[in-house]
């Protein structure tokens, strides 16, 4: 929680800042985004999609430290992609054998098997015998 | 009925496995002239479920030893930056993140091994993703690509304990493909990508700006210019950024510039003219201003509002200062 709030203050600082800046300007956003000025309205999504990322990264594990700096690293279309998809986007892991894996996967297909009549691996199995 | 529907799934699994395993012969386009070559990228030694931290650290220790690029991070930062602990690995878009962070500009590559190509010909690495196994069991993975051997037929890449290990190019492609040929180039700010398109540069130098990282930015948009130098968005942004810097003479020679190369540019009439106005020149501003010709209404609205600012006179900025 204490997480979010940091967020939360950090991105308003951020968006009150840059309009007293220059209240006029055409901004870089408005040329390049496909959005012309964001309303205030798509602000405040952005908000919650960013607290949104905060807890999902408490409850996943990411050390509470870096949770706030991990966040203001990405942009609001990054954030906001993550908030929605964070579950179904790809992870990359390591390299190695991911053993364990292989040792699942090959017990799934020797159960089949055995399930099968096709082999006898384990004692916990029953063959289907009239197949 | 039982044992039909078990059987079913055994021989879809095991078509699936079969046939799936047939990889396109040729993956590479017919008649390339793709040339063996490979770049030094120094190598480490993975960590498990720190892939992508790693790749970041092998790049960036790669352009320390050809540019006067400074990462921001340490290794041990990046790899906070990057593991989501309880999913046992790293988000594309954070792997984008921390580069970037890290002091880097990351560059989407286009999808195609004529992109991979040309940017390992100028001695680019390039972080891509793959899936090692079935789209139905994914063991995602970064790696840095190092180069390619023509007359071996095989890709070069710190993939896992052997450095420069050489994959051939059909395994390549199936692996690659499954994550639709995904890819970023990461460069310090003054480099630029051999791939690079003008519009997706100035969105990946403008994410700098986004995240607070003005002064990478800037040194993205001038190197950049040397490129594209009369290409209006990059510049506007560069004025722009001088802009919010408060280096005011600099941001006025840059949208004086853009009405050099197109004088009806209508956001550069705007925002010189809001420049002018906070900088005592408020007759020379509204001239400025009676120039733009739009049909856009939001251009409209925002030169209406300039007008209505400098009619009011605006606050100079050494006041505000």
């Amino acid at each position: 929680m204490k997480v979010s709030k940091l967020i939360l203050s950090f991105i308003l600082s951020v968006s009150l800042f840059s309009q007293v800046l220059s209240a006029q300007i055409a901004s870089t956003e408005e040329l390049i985004g496909q959005s012309a000025k964001e309303s205030s309205k798509e602000k405040l999504i952005q908000i919650v999609s960013r607290e949104d990322v905060a807890k999902r990264f408490e409850e996943l594990g990411v050390d509470s430290k870096v949770i706030e700096a991990r966040i203001a690293s990405m942009t609001d279309e990054e954030a906001s992609k993550v908030a929605h998809q964070i579950d179904t986007l790809p992870v990359g892991a390591d390299a190695g054998g991911s053993i364990i894996g292989a040792i699942v996967f090959i017990f799934i297909v020797l159960l089949i098997t055995d399930i099968l009549g096709l082999t006898k691996v384990f004692n916990f199995t029953k063959p289907i015998t009239n197949w | 009925m039982k044992t039909n529907k078990l059987s079913s799934l055994f021989f879809t699994v095991a078509i699936l496995i079969i046939s799936s395993g047939c990889v396109a012969k040729n993956p590479l386009p017919l008649n390339n002239n793709y040339s063996s070559g490979k770049v030094d990228v120094p190598f480490i030694a993975p960590r498990s479920e720190l892939c992508a931290s790693t790749s970041i650290e092998m790049v960036s220790s790669y352009w320390q030893t050809q540019t006067s690029y400074i990462p921001l991070m340490s290794l041990a930062e990046l790899d906070k930056r990057t593991l989501i602990p309880k999913k046992g690995g790293t988000l594309q878009i954070e792997l984008i993140a921390a580069a970037r962070a890290n002091g880097m500009l990351v560059y989407p590559l286009e999808a195609t091994f004529d992109a991979l190509f040309s940017e390992l010909s100028k001695h680019h690495p390039v972080i891509v993703l793959v899936n090692r196994s079935y789209s139905w069991y994914p063991l995602w993975h970064y790696a840095p690509v190092t180069g390619y051997d023509a007359k071996s037929q095989t890709i070069l890449m710190h993939f896992g304990d052997t450095p420069n290990e050489a994959v051939p190019i059909e395994t390549f492609a199936a692996l690659w493909e499954r994550s639709s040929n995904w890819g970023v180039v990461l460069l310090p700010p003054n480099q630029l990508p051999a791939s690079a398109t003008a519009e997706k540069f100035l969105h990946s130098a403008y994410d700098f700006e986004k995240t607070g990282m003005i002064k990478e930015a800037i040194i993205a948009y001038e190197t950049a210019l040397i490129r594209w130098p009369d290409y209006i968005p990059m510049l506007f942004a560069l004025g722009n950024a001088y802009y919010n810097l408060h280096q005011i003479s600099k941001a006025e020679e840059i949208y004086r510039y853009i009405l050099l190369i197109d004088f009806k540019y209508p956001f550069a009439l705007n925002n010189l003219a809001d420049l002018l106005c906070h900088t005592g020149r408020s007759n020379e501003a509204l001239k400025l201003l009676d120039q733009v010709v739009t049909n856009n209404v939001e251009i409209q609205a925002l030169v209406k509002n300039t007008r209505r600012e400098i009619n009011r006179g605006c606050t100079s900025f050494i006041k505000k200062q």
